[in-house]
């Protein structure tokens, strides 16, 4: 079985993470209610006659889908994935908006066009002129771990060589006031990157894209190894966790003790929290843990964030200030799992190893 | 409205509506063709612009073929508008 290497990676998210060979020198702290992206100047990287019609979900991720191929020096992939949980929910408003102060007449064309959620992984092949393999999840939680796993079975499978990853979501407004309705948001009362200890019911959304060339080739460059993920559906108790955890670690050859870091997704609701203590607690008590989603919020793929972190983690051979949790620093990180989850419902465990 | 003042309404419609954030009103020539050359436009724009024209005039493009003609420059379309505009 083909081993998978990360060859390059690309972020724009609420954090200084775009263009940015290291962690940036210190992380954004929002006093709003939502983490929006800081994104750059799309022109940089996309012809404005095409960008001018794109939807700005579209433009983060067709840029960091660039960008990722750049930084692994591949010209064409051989399988394009994306994964997205909100898709173009920014287009269909526009139109179900125009629909309604229009009497359902005069709709305008661009915004119907880009209304479907595989328009990245397509708005991406056709500015490579790419004729390979190309798919898009819309699996909520599970929308860019799907996307990745795809990759992961086309790599092993010996179909493809390279695979473009990735997780894109923007937070729109009509999102955000619909899910405000039914209490699905708290209020940011202390600024986000005290969002895991200041806790409270509801989560605080946020947004971002992120990019990953996978490939079957080591390169010099290379940031780490994929070496499994596995996706948990509606566990019925915490145990189910430690149990996947532990075949998967035995499945690579690996014991608990292995683990030189976790990378947990709390968000600082008590009630999704607690599953990241009990599985902690269960099977690697005493290792070292961060956390990332202070930096990015919660969105549908911020588990896309979660491997760009890791992936700079075993690239730089550190982890960055701001994301420790007590247990104090990570020594020699060999081997990195992430554990990840979407409102107790889509559990991912995915483990990294360095190169 | 005068030839002139739709003429200088239009391009701002336009660049609206085509979202053509590199353009400014005084770039486009009023007389140069809109697809192609000139402001490069495509399929996709004629659309939008015909719905602009239904939205903001009231004007319905009932013949295709007569499309080309009409979409030219901004000076055709603005022809076509004092034309073909209801009163009031």
């Amino acid at each position: 079985m083909s081993e998978i290497f990360i060859n390059g990676i690309s972020c724009i998210s609420p954090q200084e993470t775009f263009n940015n060979s290291d962690f940036p020198a210190e992380w954004t702290d929002y006093s709003g209610d939502f983490l929006s992206c800081r994104e750059p100047v799309y022109k940089d990287h996309i012809n404005p006659t095409l960008a001018r019609r794109l939807s700005r979900y579209i433009k983060m991720g067709v840029t960091t889908a660039l960008t990722a191929l750049k930084d692994a020096g591949t010209e064409m992939p051989e399988a394009i994935i994306t994964g997205t949980g909100l898709g173009s929910t920014e287009d269909n408003e526009k139109i179900l908006l125009a629909m309604h102060e229009n009497q359902e007449r005069m709709i305008n064309p661009t915004h119907f066009i880009q209304s479907t959620h595989n328009t990245i992984s397509s708005q991406i092949a056709i500015m490579l002129k790419c004729h390979h393999y190309n798919n898009t999840y819309v699996h909520r939680g599970f929308s860019f771990e799907s996307a990745l796993l795809d990759a992961m079975l086309l790599l092993r499978e010996g179909r493809s060589r390279t695979a473009l990853v990735g997780g894109v979501d923007a937070l729109t407004e009509g999102h955000y006031i619909n899910y405000e309705r039914i209490s699905r948001w708290r209020r940011n009362r202390s600024g986000s990157l005290k969002m895991i200890t200041d806790q409270g019911k509801g989560v605080i959304p946020g947004e971002g894209s992120a990019h990953f060339v996978l490939s079957t080739d080591k390169t010099e460059t290379s940031y780490a190894s994929l070496k499994a993920l596995k996706l948990v559906y509606k566990p019925a108790e915490p145990a189910a966790l430690t149990d996947a955890a532990s075949n998967l670690l035995k499945d690579g050859g690996l014991l608990p003790q292995d683990i030189s870091l976790l990378l947990y997704g709390h968000n600082g609701d008590p009630e999704g929290d607690r599953w990241y203590q009990d599985f902690h607690q269960s099977l690697f008590c005493g290792t070292p843990s961060a956390y990332y989603k202070h930096l990015c919020g919660e969105y549908d793929t911020a588990g896309a964030f979660a491997l760009w972190m890791a992936s700079m983690i075993m690239r730089r051979g550190r982890v960055p200030s701001g994301i420790m949790t007590k247990e104090g620093a990570a020594g020699d990180i060999r081997h990195l799992l992430i554990y990840t989850h979407h409102r107790g419902d889509q559990h991912v465990l995915c483990l990294l190893s360095r190169v | 409205m005068t030839e002139q003042e739709l003429i200088d309404k239009l391009k701002e419609e336009i660049i609206k509506q085509l979202n053509l954030e590199d353009q400014k009103p005084e770039d486009i020539d009023p007389d140069a063709p809109l697809f192609g050359e000139g402001l490069g436009l495509d399929s996709i724009d004629a659309l939008e612009i015909m719905v602009l024209l239904e939205k903001n005039y009231g004007i319905k493009i009932e013949d295709p073929k007569e499309g080309k003609k009409i979409f030219f420059s901004v000076r055709t379309l603005a022809q076509f508008i004092l034309e073909n505009q209801k009163p009031a």
